[in-house]
């Protein structure tokens, strides 16, 4: 992966009328990544992608293509296409005519239209279905033609709309595999918006978090599932327990903290989040808290709680353990490993924990 | 049980009331003899051989084919757009502008055709076919924005989008996308339209001058009772041209919101 930028935003705004939908919006894509704007329905994320595509202009701010920039150009004559979240087949025309439409708007020779259609949906893994209706495709099929339609004008940069939340659970996976190869094999930049945060982990490179029209996190799946940078982004992926913390001792990469679970807990700070000086909220995640009959060896701090629920997955089970002074139950979550789920409703348990997946949230502002 | 039987009794009647008129055109029309009035004496089709030697008939005709195919696809471009505005943007008087292309439905003809006679001759337009074109325009209008409005509601924005994202201009989008997408509901708002012009009298009447429509031309002739099995005739012929093209109509606007799915 290079290191040029193929889209920069600048202080982007989008306002209708009184109501802003994205706000100060800052970002740069890098060439040949596979970006997902991340974040709950009407946070702003459409909007955000259709000011690259070229279908709204900015209210304010500066958006750059492959160093150009963007403002007064309209949506045909930037190097982006787009996968529309309905995937806008369009219905008078047969599948090949679908793909081809791009390409006559080029003016391009008739056999090399024919062959780049060809080559496009044998990429997609359509080939052959040229003279099929659109109206006679299956939802899978759909997206692929639409993928298929703007992959054929080879643009810098491919924007997707929600592109699978239109297909059941099964095909979704199976075309999130199929994305992903995709790009890696053509180098495209592909900058998708989801609000399924497993979408995002298993496709990107690197998501940017959005909400309320705000760009919240820009990282690696990694690192926005390991060190999130509020209790917003921590909870909105994945699942997180959260513990209020009194912070007994600073130093310079560590907190020392205490909570109603355990004390004096030495944790590493978090990049992150903005550094305070008052109490502040720690995150663990289910899957990294042990549950154990007996109190466990080896943990950096262990407590007891009472089984008040047991969801089982199938691949994991997740227990939620009342512990003495905390409102909400904490949730753990173990690996089926042999068929058993070792706890019941109402069994008194022990947990615990390593320091390391304590991740310091910030200050604890009521939220 | 019992509701339902009322009230089917009641569309019986309703319908029976409705229709029994107009059926009674046709039924004349084969009547061998010039009395309207039962019982029929033989049947005939000499009343239809008749009209075809009929000049100013024909002539009629003619204007009629003319202005109804003119005011049809004037009233079809302009509801065209119209409706596409009115589905896909707000604006200011949106509200207001819908409300008053809707009007010449519930205007009375009568004071339509007044007032358009005035208007016309204060600007020094005589009655001509012309005018009849441009009062059917007006008059027909609100059908085609109804029509189109129904066409475009059905109609995926993200479609022109798409077409302007794969580097079509906006008026290749218009024409590679949205025209053949809504062609089903010009075809359809043209057929309604042109019925509407076609069968309108009142303004036709005021508005014609000396160019009669054929249903200018049918009230003119029937004052002469020798005529009146011919008048029936052609009576009957109009209305099986009317219901065959709203029919078709009706296939064609059906047909673009099935397209879409
Ligand atoms: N053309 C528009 N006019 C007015 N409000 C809009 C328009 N487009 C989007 N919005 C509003 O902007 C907000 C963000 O919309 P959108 O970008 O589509 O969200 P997302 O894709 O994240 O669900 C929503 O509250 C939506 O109602
Ligand atoms: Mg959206």
């Amino acid at each position: 992966m290079t290191e040029t930028n193929i889209i920069e935003m600048t202080g982007v705004e989008k306002r209708f009328g009184t109501f802003t939908a994205v706000s100060d919006l800052s970002l740069s894509l890098r060439e040949g990544e596979f970006f997902s704007l991340l974040g709950p329905s009407g946070c702003g994320k459409t909007t955000a992608l259709r000011m690259i595509a070229g279908f709204q202009e900015p209210t304010d701010g500066r958006v750059t293509i492959d160093g150009q920039d963007m403002q007064g150009i309209a949506a045909n004559k930037r190097p982006t296409n787009m996968v529309f979240q309905s995937y806008a087949i369009f219905p008078h025309l047969d599948v090949g005519d679908n793909v081809a439409y791009g390409l006559r708007n080029r003016g391009l020779k008739k056999a090399e239209i024919e062959n780049r259609v060809s080559e496009a949906l044998e990429m997609v893994e359509l080939g052959g279905l040229q003279r099929r209706r659109a109206n006679e495709l299956s939802g899978g099929q759909r997206q692929r033609v639409a993928l298929a339609r703007a992959l054929v004008m080879r643009p810098k940069v491919l924007l997707l709309d929600e592109p699978l939340s239109a297909l059941d659970k099964k095909l979704r996976e199976q075309m999130q595999f199929e994305m992903r190869r995709l790009q890696r094999n053509l180098g495209i930049t592909f900058v998708m918006v989801t609000h399924d945060q497993y979408e995002a982990m298993t496709m990107s490179d690197r998501i940017g978090v959005m909400f309320d029209g705000k760009l919240v996190q820009v990282d690696s799946p990694e690192t926005l599932y390991a060190k999130p940078c509020n209790r917003e982004v921590a909870s909105f992926i994945g699942e997180m327990n959260f513990l209020p913390a009194q912070v007994s001792a600073r130093q310079e990469n560590s907190l020392t903290v205490t909570t109603t679970c355990f004390e004096n807990l030495k944790i590493e700070t978090n990049p992150n989040v903005r550094q305070g000086y008052g109490d502040i909220l720690v995150g663990i995640r289910p899957e990294q808290i042990e549950i154990a009959a007996k109190q466990p060896d080896g943990y950096d701090a262990t407590f007891r709680g009472d089984v008040v629920n047991v969801a089982f997955y199938g691949e994991n089970v997740h227990y939620h353990v009342r512990v003495e002074g905390l409102d909400r139950p904490v949730s753990a979550s173990v690996p089926n490993y042999f068929h058993m789920v070792d706890f019941r409703e109402g069994d008194s348990v022990w947990l615990g924990v390593q320091s390391a997946s304590v991740i310091d949230l910030g200050e604890n502002e009521p939220s | 049980m019992k509701l339902a039987f009322g009230l089917q009794t009641y569309a019986f009647f309703y319908l029976g009331f409705l229709y029994l008129p107009v059926l009674f055109l046709p039924l004349f029309s084969f009547n061998d003899g010039t009395i309207v009035a039962f019982p029929i004496k033989g049947w005939t089709l000499e009343w239809y051989r008749q009209l075809g030697s009929q000049d100013t008939l024909i002539q009629a005709l003619v204007n009629s084919l003319l202005v109804g195919a003119v005011s049809a696809m004037l009233s079809t471009a302009m509801g065209l757009f119209a409706a596409r505005a009115y589905v896909r943007y707000r604006f200011r008087g949106k509200r207001i502008s819908e409300g008053l292309v809707m009007l010449p439905l519930v205007v009375p003809g009568i004071i339509v055709a007044s007032s358009m006679l005035v208007l016309f001759i204060s600007m020094g337009l005589k009655p001509s076919l012309t005018a009849v074109i441009l009062g059917h325009t007006f008059l027909a209008l609100p059908f085609a924005v109804a029509i189109m409005k129904s066409a475009f509601d059905d109609f995926d924005v993200s479609l022109e989008e798409a077409a302007l994202d794969l580097g079509s201009t906006v008026l290749e989008t218009f024409r590679r996308v949205t025209l053949p997408i809504v062609a089903p509901g010009i075809v359809s708002s043209l057929l309604v339209t042109f019925t509407v012009s076609f069968d309108e009298f009142v303004l036709a009447f005021f508005l014609s001058g000396n160019e009669p429509t054929l249903p200018v031309y049918i009230w003119s002739q029937i004052r002469f009772p020798a005529k009146l099995p011919n008048t029936l005739a052609l009576g009957s012929l109009l209305l099986l041209a009317s219901v065959l093209l709203l029919v078709i109509a009706e296939f064609f606007r059906r047909r673009s919101s099935k397209s879409l799915v």
